[in-house]
């Protein structure tokens, strides 16, 4: 008999209850969208903030004074000041590998074109390198410093007859792409003609170099296997007390903050940790790119916090107030049921497992229909997918609950005071 | 006369309809007043965030550099002053001059910059300095990491300071070591005025970092003004910052608007439903309606009449919440007020009212096109 009425009521209704569950479905649709874009927005907007750059400087260990205060140039040959190529890869085998999203080896050295002193820096373009894991990464400067903007192409790293030239030298030099230009390397006499593939636009100190592949340089010097520093780009959390703490001296921290630091994706940790993994090197964070990217991270999720809380409360009651017109609406039917015997606990029940059915129909299109919102901002704004994360099933299905039980709480009251002579009187 | 009488008479079914049936009447107030607060809050927050957020990209530090133009290596410190004279100051975060040159600290050759410490707490947030800042005209120096570390300084510590080619020395306090993790950990840095002193170099400057919230675009133009009006300097961008904040600032926008676009739609529907729902509840007293003869305009007039007054009221009740939520937010992420913007606040009121008319309409059309005695029948 239940389950007849029940029925029948959904049938009758189905134009009203229709309606309830697309208001379901719309605000449930809200709330899976809303949570599963603010939960992946700290991560995407991680990601764009990677154009500015390396946060993350790895030296040789011996060089890091000397040649920063003196300008010394090492006598080639000289281990501790330099790092070995090799050592590369070991970067992903950190603890937080999967957070190191770029990085290129750099060898840096004077040179001559023509009677002109210049910087010539050897590096990797875009390089498909071989874990020890066996996994292959692609990385090298292109991914590196993507606000370059490059007129002509970016050198493959096969091509050791190739160079990029910065603008500003380029319009010293009076360099156009396809010119051949000959470099000497200290200690060379003889020049060696490079073709220009590229002027670059950097907008800083790379401007006024010429970059060419590493085994170029390596060559040129006779310091095969050799690199002068490592730039790394790394995804990071943002910085508070225990991180700064931890910057000044690591040792400083008890073993329990010392555990919660080394596990926590700070800049410092895994600074620390490259420093473990790369033989004789310094790691240092880049202060003006970790600081700022802590600060901007940070706002951008409790403004998305704000934005979905609103929006989460709009819905809920949007519902409930929907559930509650529709109940009222309904009134006189209730007061027959009451005049022909029903009892309280009958109506309650009847009405809430209507209710709770359309909710579940509304609620699971709804879902769905919340991740196409997900997924269309993603493809939007950030141009890849929004990750979809399972912990939003269980918020969403509590707060359907909630909603169409706190929604329809008035409407029940107003139920069970219902008088069946009144009511089907009229008013 | 007989017109005035038709009025109130129209006056008072709508006041009647409004009040008589206060419970859900409240319900569709209620309704409308959500879907005001949500666009006017907000329409608010999309339209301020990028403001708000361009200041806090100022923590990557200087965004605009003015260098010495030609060949020269440094430049006259009124120069600048007539540069900056060109920045709108409501934008202008921090200018810092810096003078480069190299110096002996206790005997030992370093490069040391001039500049005024207050500005460049402004400019470059990001400085940590272990230690205290310098306070205001004190002969006390700030020194990089790397040189601290060579020298094995502590913050406190007494140092000598001489500059090349000049017996006069100069005993001052290290206040504070500095970390960057750039290449400012190389250098000594002290006041302007006494580097400038020391250097007899008076009234000149290498360079000045500028941190100004403008986009790329507002900065093209700011470059090629003072390039233009202030011979001897040369300003330039620093593409790193000014082009990263332009995307990543350009992303949050457009996060920003697609949600509020979404979010609008659905609530927009959500009070859509409901007023639909409190109109269709009423098919019985159109059918009546029309039984004692009153034409379909009239009654699409009554209700048109009762779903503006609706509007009205929940948009105004929800564009002061939304006003008050956008302000909640600001004050809370970025830490600042906004201002109370009319034209937002007037889009709010006109999109509930035409919402709320349009949602009442559809029902009633429908109800008003039925038969009086089916609808009066039931069902």
């Amino acid at each position: 008999m239940f389950w007849e009425m029940l029925k029948g009521a959904l049938v009758r209704q189905s134009r009203k209850m229709f309606m309830v569950a697309i208001t379901i479905a719309l605000g449930v649709s809200l709330t899976t969208a809303m949570l599963n874009v603010m939960l992946d927005v700290g991560d995407k907007v991680n990601r764009e903030l990677k154009a500015y750059g390396a946060n993350i400087t790895v030296i040789p260990r011996a060089a890091s004074v000397l040649r920063d205060v003196y300008g010394i140039e090492a006598s080639s040959g000289k281990t501790g000041q330099y790092l070995q190529e090799a050592d590369v890869g070991k970067l992903k085998t950190i603890f937080w590998a999967n957070n190191i999203v770029a990085f290129s080896p750099l060898l840096e050295t004077k040179a001559t074109v023509g009677s002109d002193d210049i910087t010539v820096v050897g590096t990797w373009f875009n390089r498909q390198l071989e874990l020890p894991t066996g996994e292959v990464v692609e990385t090298g400067i292109k991914e590196l410093k993507s606000w370059w903007t490059v007129e002509g192409n970016w050198i493959n790293d096969t091509d050791i007859k190739g160079a990029m030239v910065g603008s500003t030298l380029a319009r010293k030099l009076n360099l156009h792409i396809g010119d051949s230009v000959e470099i000497v390397l200290p200690g060379g006499t003889q020049g060696e003609a490079l073709t220009v593939q590229g002027i670059f636009n950097s907008g800083g100190a790379e401007d006024d170099q010429i970059f060419v592949t590493l085994p170029f340089v390596q060559q040129g010097l006779n310091l095969p296997g050799k690199i002068g520093k490592i730039e790394v780009s790394a995804i990071t959390t943002p910085e508070n007390e225990l991180a700064r703490k931890a910057a000044h001296d690591p040792k400083s921290l008890s073993l329990k903050e010392w555990e919660t630091w080394y596990c926590t994706a700070y800049v410092s940790s895994i600074a620390y940790q490259i420093e473990e993994a790369v033989g004789d090197s310094r790691a240092k964070p880049v202060r003006q790119v970790a600081e700022s990217e802590g600060t901007i991270l940070q706002k951008t999720q409790l403004l998305m916090l704000l934005i979905t809380g609103l929006s989460l409360a709009g819905s809920a009651l949007g519902i409930s107030n929907l559930l509650m017109a529709n109940i009222m609406e309904r009134s006189r039917e209730f007061g027959l049921l009451k005049a022909l015997g029903a009892t309280d606990r009958d109506v309650l029940l009847l009405t809430l497992t209507e209710i709770m059915t359309t909710g579940l129909v509304g609620g699971i299109a709804g879902y769905f229909l919340g991740l196409g919102f997900a997924q269309i901002i993603g493809h939007n704004v950030f141009g890849t997918a929004v990750a979809i994360n399972a912990m939003v099933i269980p918020w969403v299905i509590i707060s359907v609950i909630l909603i169409t039980l706190v929604g329809s709480l008035p409407a029940m009251r107003m139920l069970l005071s219902l008088r069946p002579a009144a009511v089907l009187h009229g008013r | 006369m007989i017109k005035m009488t038709k009025y109130s008479m129209y006056t008072k079914m709508i006041w009647n309809a409004l009040l008589r049936r206060r419970s859900r009447m409240l319900i569709a107030l209620l309704a409308v007043a959500i879907g005001a607060t949500v666009v006017s809050g907000l329409v608010t927050i999309y339209y301020d965030v990028p403001r708000q957020m361009g200041r806090e990209f100022r923590s990557y530090g200087a965004n605009l550099l003015l260098t010495p133009a030609g060949d020269q290596q440094v430049m006259a410190q009124n120069l600048v002053a007539n540069a900056t004279a060109l920045l709108p100051s409501d934008k202008l975060i921090g200018i810092a001059p810096y003078l480069y040159d190299r110096i002996k600290l206790n005997e030992q050759p370093f490069l040391v910059a001039g500049t005024h410490f207050q500005a460049v707490k402004k400019v470059s947030p990001y400085w940590q300095i272990r230690g205290e800042w310098p306070a205001d005209q004190s002969e006390d120096i700030v020194i990089g990491a790397e040189v601290a570390e060579r020298l094995e300084i502590e913050p406190g510590q007494q140092v000598t300071l001489a500059a090349a080619g000049s017996e006069t020395e100069k005993k001052v306090k290290v206040a504070g070591i500095l970390r960057t993790g750039g290449s400012e950990e190389n250098f000594i840095f002290l006041d302007l005025s006494l580097l400038q002193q020391m250097l007899k170099k008076e009234g000149v400057i290498s360079i000045a970092q500028v941190s100004i919230t403008a986009n790329e675009a507002e900065l093209n133009t700011l470059t090629q003004q003072i390039g233009e009006q202030v011979p001897g300097v040369a300003p330039r961008l620093v593409k790193q910052v000014t082009q990263s904040e332009q995307t990543v600032l350009g992303k949050l926008q457009a996060l920003v608007y697609l949600v509020t676009i979404v979010v609008l739609l659905l609530t927009l529907i959500c009070v859509a439903t409901t007023m639909m729902a409190v109109v269709t509840e009423r098919r019985k007293e159109i059918g009546l309606k029309k039984a004692l003869g009153a034409e379909n305009r009239s009654i699409i007039l009554e209700f048109l009449g009762e779903g503006l007054a609706l509007g009205a009221l929940g948009g105004l009740l929800g564009t002061i919440l939304g006003f008050f939520f956008a302000q909640a937010v600001s004050v809370n992420v970025f830490g600042r007020m906004i201002s109370f913007q009319p034209l937002i606040a007037l889009l709010a009121l006109v999109v509930s009212i035409a919402v709320t008319g349009l949602a009442c309409l559809i029902p009633v059309k429908i109800a008003t096109e039925v038969e009086p005695a089916i609808v009066l029948r039931g069902e």
